[in-house]
């Protein structure tokens, strides 16, 4: 990577928009601009920091292609930390894919992925942590999960991870004075002085992973598939959920034959809903795929919406296959609320059961609590408090976990034999900890984390 | 007395003497200068050797042909391991030496070495030119040219002794010293400041009543240091039945050389404790301490601290320990351990008494602390070499270090770099994950140090591998490839090396009720004589090896990779006229700490303090563009 060279991309998201933005950074970006953007009085590179200019892009031949705003940014002071400008252009792939085209052609290099961020890692204008952050935050789709990912890049998580990390600091010196030093030259430790530290870094380890699933419930969205049998009303309770008909529904059983899937945002949560097919034995050669995607999409899901047709009495096989569903990861609708059979209107044994209709809307303030309650089990949303893990943080952090843990049991043990092992072990756990937190270089990781990021930020 | 060496060693301490033995056996012609013949390898304070992690730099030494192993092992009085209980990572040899036997056999090795002369004098001056170190000054005499020298002098640089409130400008009791060459190095740009140590009084043997104290015998059989003294009493268990009691197998007797043999007629230490009134006549008298009265103003080492230090920080305490350690075979001199102050004498006399045991004790000499210069230890390069004067080797506790160990180590290698730089033979350095010697000198010239630096296991990433039974493999390779050790040791070490090799492979692959005899040897309470078809010719310790790398096998294993894994950043060298400042991205603090220090390797720049993981790839990035250019 040669910083001196000037990078660009188109830095909005691909799709139709009213303006587009191209964004280059570099030492000489600004004289890069000089060649494609035409503006009147000062040229761009001699113009001040943060200043807005209206003016053309034009092609190599000096032609016009269309009409921008330019905006100057100085290093250090922008985001990469070296000189960076901005051109506006009007919306659309075709156009700012031409801008782009007219930018490379005067010089400039099609940045890679993560590139930006890279530049503004490598220019001290963020950490590790905070580089991640940003790619979260690109990457957010609901606004919980946007919150998150400020929080990160303000340094909660650090935060956080440091206080782990001192907690088993407070256990190690302790621990490593008594290897240093024979037992008549130091005062008696107490196996609390090390074990209540090392307790706290566990609880602390457990509550950072339980942030993960909130972490990723809150970034990646809930994987919801509803199931049941044909003609309980999945796809009218599938349109229903998403405010509009997107599911073709008719009275005929078997009516949904492939999957069909959508996103929508519930209480600020992510939810990636999939309709399936009904589940029934048939000779149909295209509905036995159906029903064959539909088991898969069962297996894969956060949670599935089991749905009974509640107008008809229960099937024989009903509580065969409800007893084979997660109870942790499936509730249980039944639907047709206006329409109820005598033999479901008493509160059946085992397990909690919704009615509704997803017809009228009947029930559907307790159905959206229940499913709500389903999807974030486990997860505390405690707003704020930094709970933005990613895959590597969640590796990592399992792993000083494990050490953490082994090592409490060791000592628990009372052979001063393992004790050597045991400062070994929390070693180890601590330089897991400033891997997450970037204190601790190893390349490897960079090279991760900014692979992973889209191009333009 | 020569006009011209290739080597000069200012100071015969611990440093000195195994610079000047380490730079002559290897070949170049050395002069040692020093005060006084009589002081030479003087134990200026506790007569002992080895302890915590100490111990593994003396194993180490004497796997590269360092003297000090074989200097304890034949004038020691005591013999212990400590720490058996926390595992043979951890565990450590110390030795009580003889204080009179210890210096006297120093002297006798040092007068006998070829290519090497002692010299007796004062240096006033470095003669430097152009930026280069040409030999020295001495007082009131001629100059001595020299290619290189090796700076060894101890406490004595503007060295101050405290009693209470009297001062005495020294570096050690009853020994004076002038000399400009703190100034000299100071103009040359070093960084100098000032340290503090201390030392207890001496008490009359006689006059101390033992009832009153615990035993603390020591061990037999003795554990040794040097393999010679090992191999001498090997010979003789062969050759007298297994009796360990009585005589070694001498090849010639010498008494200056060997006074006894090792570990015989062992002598006990005692062990007592202050009382609620020592800690009262202390706090009473706190504003007449050197110390804490502020006539000093030098840091004080932390981990061995003074009486008036343990009453002042840990007020809770109702006891300290103190050690009643005999400094001799024949002396009638006492040091008790623990009660190393500054107090003024009277002040002194009162405190010791009202310890059990010493209450009639009679005073030889009154304890003191000294204040003296150190030189900023990250103006040297991993060969101690002066950044700022070439052929300048510094060492000893002028780099800011404290003990008789980490002084002699440093000697050792300032001694081999010096006659490497005067003569061309092998020069010498260690990395963090093959010695503790390696971790000392990189701590020193990477980060420094503000208090007297002393070594711990706890200062080694990897302590399972940095083992005193597995120094002689350590240093196999270093010691063949600098060959001050006799042929047919490096012989014996490669043989051991490959004895345990081969036994541990032997034992992964024979199998036993379908497990390999090695997984059986990991059991707890299973040990290497138990298994079928094991050695009986083993010497102990090389059993005590193949049963430690079976025991700690996988956390070896785990820290092996992480050597492996940091090995890349430690290889990646950076060029030693690279300018930081030029690095744009570098913010500017970090520039000047890598300025100032010039970190050899990616990995050592990583280990500066205020050195963040983004300095660090920013300087990576930097490294490989750099190198494309210029390739």
């Amino acid at each position: 990577m040669n910083c001196d060279e000037t990078i660009c991309a188109i830095a909005t998201a691909p799709g139709a928009g009213a303006i587009a933005i191209v964004r280059l950074s570099g030492e000489k970006s600004l004289e890069l601009c000089d060649r494609v953007f035409k503006c009147r009085g000062k040229k761009p590179s001699l113009r001040p920091a943060n200043t807005l200019v209206h003016g053309h892009v034009v092609n190599a031949r000096g032609e016009p292609m269309d009409r921008a705003l330019l905006l100057v940014l100085h290093g250090p002071r922008s985001y990469t930390g070296e000189n960076t400008a901005e051109i506006q252009c009007h919306g659309g792939q075709v156009i700012a894919r031409r801008v782009l085209e007219a930018c490379l052609d005067a010089g400039g290099r099609m940045a890679e992925p993560g590139e930006f961020t890279r530049r503004a890692f490598l220019n001290g204008r963020m950490d590790l942590l905070q580089a991640e952050a940003v790619q979260d935050l690109i990457r957010a789709e609901s606004d919980r999960a946007a919150a998150m990912a400020l929080d990160q890049l303000e340094g909660g998580l650090s935060r956080r991870i440091r206080s782990v990390a001192e907690q088993i600091v407070r256990a190690v010196a302790p621990l490593e004075a008594t290897l240093d030093f024979p037992d008549d030259e130091i005062p008696k430790i107490s196996d609390d002085e090390i074990l209540n530290p090392l307790r706290e870094a566990e609880t602390g380890i457990r509550d950072l992973l339980a942030a993960w699933k909130e972490g990723r419930i809150l970034r990646e969205g809930v994987r919801i598939v509803i199931q049941g049998p044909p003609n309980a009303g999945k796809s009218t309770l599938f349109n229903r959920l998403l405010g509009h008909a997107r599911a073709i529904v008719s009275e005929h059983p078997g009516t949904t034959r492939d999957t069909v899937e959508e996103s929508l945002v519930m209480e600020g949560v992510l939810i990636r809903l999939t309709d399936t097919a009904g589940l029934r034995e048939t000779e149909c050669e295209i509905e036995k795929e159906g029903v064959r995607r539909s088991r898969t999409q069962g297996t894969r899901a956060d949670l599935v919406l089991f749905l009974l047709d509640g107008s008809r009495p229960p099937d024989p096989n009903e509580d065969k296959i409800l007893s084979e569903l997660d109870p942790e990861k499936s509730l249980v609708v039944v639907n047709k609320a206006d329409q109820l059979h005598p033999s479901r209107t008493g509160v059946p044994e085992g397990g909690r059961r919704v009615v509704i209709s997803s017809r009228t809307g009947q029930g559907e303030a307790e159905f959206h609590k229940a499913l709500l309650e389903k999807v974030l089990c486990g997860a505390r949303f405690s707003g704020g408090s930094g709970a933005a893990i990613s895959e590597r943080h969640r590796g990592l952090l399992i792993e000083a976990q494990d050490e953490v843990s082994s090592a409490r049991a060791d000592l628990e043990k009372s052979d001063q034999a393992l004790w050597v092992i045991c400062a070994s072990r929390l070693r180890s756990a601590l330089e897991k900890l400033r891997w997450i937190t970037g204190e601790e270089y190893r390349e490897d990781i960079l090279e991760q984390i900014f692979s992973t990021f889209c191009i333009g930020k | 007395m020569k006009q011209s060496y290739d080597v000069i060693v200012v100071g015969a301490g611990h440093a000195g003497c195994e610079a000047a033995l380490a730079a002559s056996r290897l070949g170049a012609e050395t002069l040692l200068v020093t005060l006084s013949r009589k002081t030479i390898a003087r134990m200026s304070c506790n007569p002992s050797i080895g302890g915590m992690a100490k111990s593994h730099i003396v194993f180490e030494l004497d796997a590269l042909g360092g003297e000090m192993a074989r200097n304890a092992d034949y004038t020691g009085i005591q013999f212990r391991i400590l720490n058996t209980r926390k595992g043979p990572a951890v565990q450590a040899n110390r030795i009580q030496s003889d204080k009179d036997r210890y210096p006297l056999r120093m002297q006798t090795i040092i007068a006998r070495q070829k290519k090497l002369e002692v010299h007796e004098g004062s240096v006033g001056r470095l003669i430097i030119e152009n930026g280069t170190v040409r030999g020295v000054e001495i007082v009131g005499g001629q100059s001595i040219r020299s290619k290189t020298v090796v700076l060894a002098c101890g406490t004595f640089l503007k060295g101050a002794i405290y009693i209470g409130d009297t001062k005495i400008p020294a570096g050690r009791a009853d020994e004076t010293a002038e000399t400009e060459i703190s100034d000299q190095l100071k103009e040359c740009g070093h960084g100098v400041e000032r340290l503090k140590t201390g030392t207890p009084p001496r008490l009359h043997k006689g006059s101390l009543n033992y009832a009153k104290m615990t035993l603390q015998p020591g061990e037999t059989p003795a554990p040794l240091f040097s393999r010679q003294a090992r191999r001498e009493r090997m010979f003789h268990v062969e050759h007298s039945g297994g009796d360990t009691g009585g005589m070694f197998h001498v090849e010639q007797w010498d008494p200056d050389l060997r006074p006894w043999p090792p570990g015989i007629g062992q002598i006990p230490c005692f062990l007592t404790h202050t009382t609620a009134r020592t800690h009262e006549i202390i706090a009473a008298n706190l504003k007449r301490s050197a110390l804490y009265g502020g006539a000093i103003t030098g840091t004080g080492v932390r981990y061995c601290p003074s009486i008036e230090d343990k009453v002042v920080k840990f007020p809770d305490r109702e006891a300290h320990h103190v050690f009643i350690e005999p400094e001799g075979r024949e002396s009638i001199r006492i040091y008790p351990n623990g009660t190393s102050n500054s107090l003024p004498e009277p002040v002194q006399v009162e405190m010791i008494r009202s310890i059990p045991g010493l209450e009639r004790a009679s005073f030889i000499r009154p304890g003191y602390a000294v204040e003296y210069d150190f030189f900023d230890p990250r103006d040297l390069d991993h060969s101690l070499e002066s950044k700022r004067i070439r052929g300048l080797f510094l060492s000893g506790q002028i780099n800011g270090t404290t003990g008789y160990e980490e002084a002699a180590g440093q000697g050792f290698l300032a001694g081999v770099n010096a006659a490497a730089c005067a003569i061309g033979t092998p020069s010498l350095r260690l990395s963090r994950s093959e010695a503790y010697l390696g971790v000392l000198v990189d701590d020193l010239v990477t980060k420094g140090t503000n208090e007297p630096y002393r070594m711990f296991t706890s200062r080694a990433e990897h302590r399972l591998l940095l083992r005193q039974g597995n120094a002689f493999s350590r240093m196999l390779s270093a010691a063949s490839n600098l060959q001050i050790l006799d042929p047919q040791d490096i012989v014996t070490m490669t043989s051991d090396d490959l004895t345990i090799k081969s036994e541990l492979e032997r034992l992964s692959s024979v199998r036993m009720a379908g497990e390999s005899l090695f997984t059986i040897l990991c059991r707890p309470g299973v040990r290497y004589p138990d298994l079928p078809g094991s050695r009986r010719d083993l010497a102990p310790e090389l059993v005590e090896e193949i049963e430690v790398s079976a025991r700690y096998n996988g956390y070896i294993r785990i820290e092996r990779d992480q050597v492996i894994r940091a090995e890349r950043l430690e290889r990646t060298r950076i060029p030693s006229d690279a300018d930081f400042f030029s690095i744009h991205a570098l913010r500017r603090e970090s520039a000047e700490k890598l300025s100032q220090i010039r970190p050899e390797t990616l990995g050592q720049a990583g280990r500066i303090s205020g050195v963040t993981p983004a300095d660090i790839a920013i300087l990576s990035v930097w490294l490989r563009r750099n190198r494309a250019a210029t390739v």
